[in-house]
């Protein structure tokens, strides 16, 4: 028997799509409606891909333990530990990540997300100079000038421009997508660039380069920039800079193209003041766009708790936060860590080799549902429930708008705000009878 | 020396410089089957780009708008125009003419008949949803699927199904390649089949 599942909300990327139609058959999922490949492959390969039960490193094999077992471990090797870095926290929901936070609080550790590694340029210079942004809504009702920057939507957010900004029909105009300019600015042709107006290829690390000129450009001070910048024309410059200008409203969204290149918050905090110049005209605002589905959640539950948005460290019993001292790459880098905690995220494909070198090293405790390259760093994993699919909870769009997510299925294995409530609750016992 | 002489007197023999200067050939006649440059008829033009879309010579035609409010005209380049007379032929409002082929249409129960095929490259297709969102036909049948990408409707002509481009009704393309145009992967293609048919006598 199929049965349809309506509003479901996918739990991929940022975009936090909740119009997917799920199709169930006997019990699984058989078909998505609405969803893009990245977020459609999500749903359609989670059946008979995830761990039957946690996983136990015993020399070299791994040995099939109980989740008590499992969780007895865990609050031994939190509960000892002098520096545990507790990382990850973008797959997973708002919930969990509280009580992460206030774990990291009681066992002096450090709690860092993924940011650290993807827009936590962006937040150093939001916190520089300010966030002119708005919701997705905004931009496709308003919106008549998008620029994308650094950023390859159409391959890492792929209903960005159908349903949030370029396609869509607005209310403010009568043709779509006709009446709406799309500027992509990249270092290399992505395919975002093939259905773009305006394509500004640009060298490899020249965004403030051509963020300087272009401000230039909007104060009326074109004369003094060279003929070309960063690979970039200045009669290609003048003219984006008035199609920016002519525009009713702007948006300009930024990948981590432009965070992780050499300059890193400086380029961000550039392109914030160059969207300040452009708004002495028009109407203009600016977002990240993050990448996993609850990212910006992690930012935003950590900064109620401890005031800060990631890297925070407890080990002076207060929160403490200094980017590049306290992030997880560096703490493990510098070999501090004694102990890891790493949710529902991949640092083993992604960090330095250093860091997963000592990462193999430590015990480190990995909560995700499937087998993934950090499952060959780790100590333990312990398989949970999918938060969107067998899970529910609460998580950030990358415009800063909270979705309550959809549970749709039975399942046997535990939510990961419960396993974290249990080890919460016991290290707690531990200390107080200490 | 000698052979230039005869050379001479062989050339200016008088009968030969006659048929030479005075040839009579048959005067140039349009033959029955030959198709003209079409020319306006004054059938009302309903602006389905239909010439357009069969013309197989680039920028020979072209449907505009006159100064009249609301109605439209076909214009013909005959710089460009091979005179094939297809737009003549497939035009469902008789709005051009050329030689005798609507008589000709009319007495062999000729006609054209075409259709659209949409092809998805399932490899590179990211299910972005911009070819489906985009479609005009897509925006008329569906406007959810128009103004979020949300599909509720099953009479569209393509929307995405498990992550992929997927087409439902191709009979309800016409031809007008937005999406192909707004495909950022260059998956979708769309195909035109035009089939020159003939009514059986009974």
């Amino acid at each position: 028997m199929e049965d349809k599942i309506r509003h479901v909300i996918c739990p991929y990327c940022g975009c936090l799509c909740d119009d997917i139609l799920i199709e169930m058959t006997g019990g699984e999922i058989s078909g998505v409606e609405n969803a893009c490949t990245l977020g459609a492959r999500k749903f359609l390969d989670d059946a008979g891909n995830r761990l039957k039960g946690p996983i136990m490193r015993k020399g070299d094999e791994w040995v099939d333990i109980s989740y008590e077992e499992a969780i007895d471990y865990a609050v031994k090797v939190l509960s000892e530990a002098d520096r545990p870095l507790l990382y990850g926290w973008s797959g997973c929901m708002t919930e969990t990540q509280a009580i992460g936070a206030h774990l990291a609080e009681l066992i002096g550790g450090i709690v860092d997300s993924t940011t650290s590694v993807c827009h936590g340029p962006s937040i150093l210079a939001i916190q520089e100079v300010g966030h002119p942004g708005c919701t997705l809504g905004q931009v496709k009702n308003r919106a008549d000038t998008i620029i994308y920057w650094g950023s390859n939507t159409i391959e890492a957010h792929p209903r960005h421009l159908s349903r949030y900004t370029n396609y869509a029909d607005a209310y403010f105009f009568h043709n779509a997508f006709r009446e709406r300019k799309v500027i992509v600015v990249d270092v290399r042709k992505t395919v975002t660039a093939e259905i773009a107006t305006e394509f500004v290829q640009i060298d490899q690390g020249g965004d403030y380069h051509v963020l300087s000129a272009l401000r230039a450009i909007i104060r009326e001070r074109g004369g003094v920039i060279p003929d070309m910048v960063a690979g970039v024309p200045k009669a290609q410059l003048i003219r984006v800079a008035e199609i920016c200008r002519q525009a009713k409203f702007g948006a300009l969204f930024f990948g981590v193209g432009i965070t992780m290149t050499g300059g890193k918050y400086k380029n961000i905090r550039n392109a914030i003041e160059f969207i300040s110049e452009l708004n002495r005209y028009t109407k203009w605002t600016i977002s990240p766009m993050r990448g996993h589905s609850n990212v910006y959640g992690s930012n935003e539950v950590f900064t109620w708790i401890s005031g800060y948005p990631f890297a925070v460290d407890y080990s002076r019993g207060i929160a403490f936060y200094n980017p590049g001292e306290t992030t997880a790459v560096d703490i493990l880098a510098r070999k501090e860590a004694d102990a890891a905690l790493i949710m529902s995220s991949d640092p083993g494909a992604h960090f330095p080799r250093v860091c997963s070198e000592h990462l193999a090293r430590i015990p480190t405790i990995l909560f995700d549902p499937y087998p993934s390259a950090t499952t060959h760093l780790c100590t333990l994993q312990i398989p949970t429930a999918v938060n969107g699919i067998d899970a529910a909870g609460t998580a950030y769009r990358m415009d800063g708008i909270p979705i309550m997510t959809r549970r749709f299925m039975e399942t046997v294995y535990p939510t990961d705000t419960k396993l974290m409530q249990e080890i919460y609750d016991r290290i707690r016992k531990v200390k107080e009878d200490a | 020396m000698r052979s230039i002489l005869s050379y001479i007197q062989h050339m200016a023999r008088p009968e030969w410089l006659k048929k030479f200067f005075f040839a009579k050939t048959a005067p140039l006649v349009t033959p029955p089957h030959f198709r003209d440059f079409p020319h306006l008829t004054d059938k009302e033009c309903t602006h389905c780009f239909q010439c357009m879309m069969i013309c197989p010579a680039p920028g020979a035609i072209e449907v505009i708008r006159t100064e009249k409010p609301g109605e439209w005209k076909p214009v013909i380049y005959p710089g460009h125009c091979i005179r094939c007379g297809l737009c003549v032929e497939i035009c469902p409002e008789l709005v051009l003419d050329a030689g005798r082929v609507h008589t000709k249409n009319a007495q062999d129960g000729t006609y054209m008949q075409f259709q659209f095929h949409i092809t998805v490259n399932p490899v590179t297709c990211m299910g972005c949803g911009s070819c489906t969102v985009a479609c005009p036909v897509n925006k008329e049948i569906d406007p959810q699927l128009a103004a979020k990408g949300t599909s509720t409707s099953d009479e569209v002509i393509m929307r995405v199904y498990k992550g992929i481009n997927t087409v439902f009704h191709e009979d309800k393309c016409t031809g007008c390649k937005t999406c192909e145009e707004q495909c950022p992967t260059r998956s979708i293609l769309v195909a035109r089949v035009l089939e020159p048919l003939q009514t059986v006598e009974e």
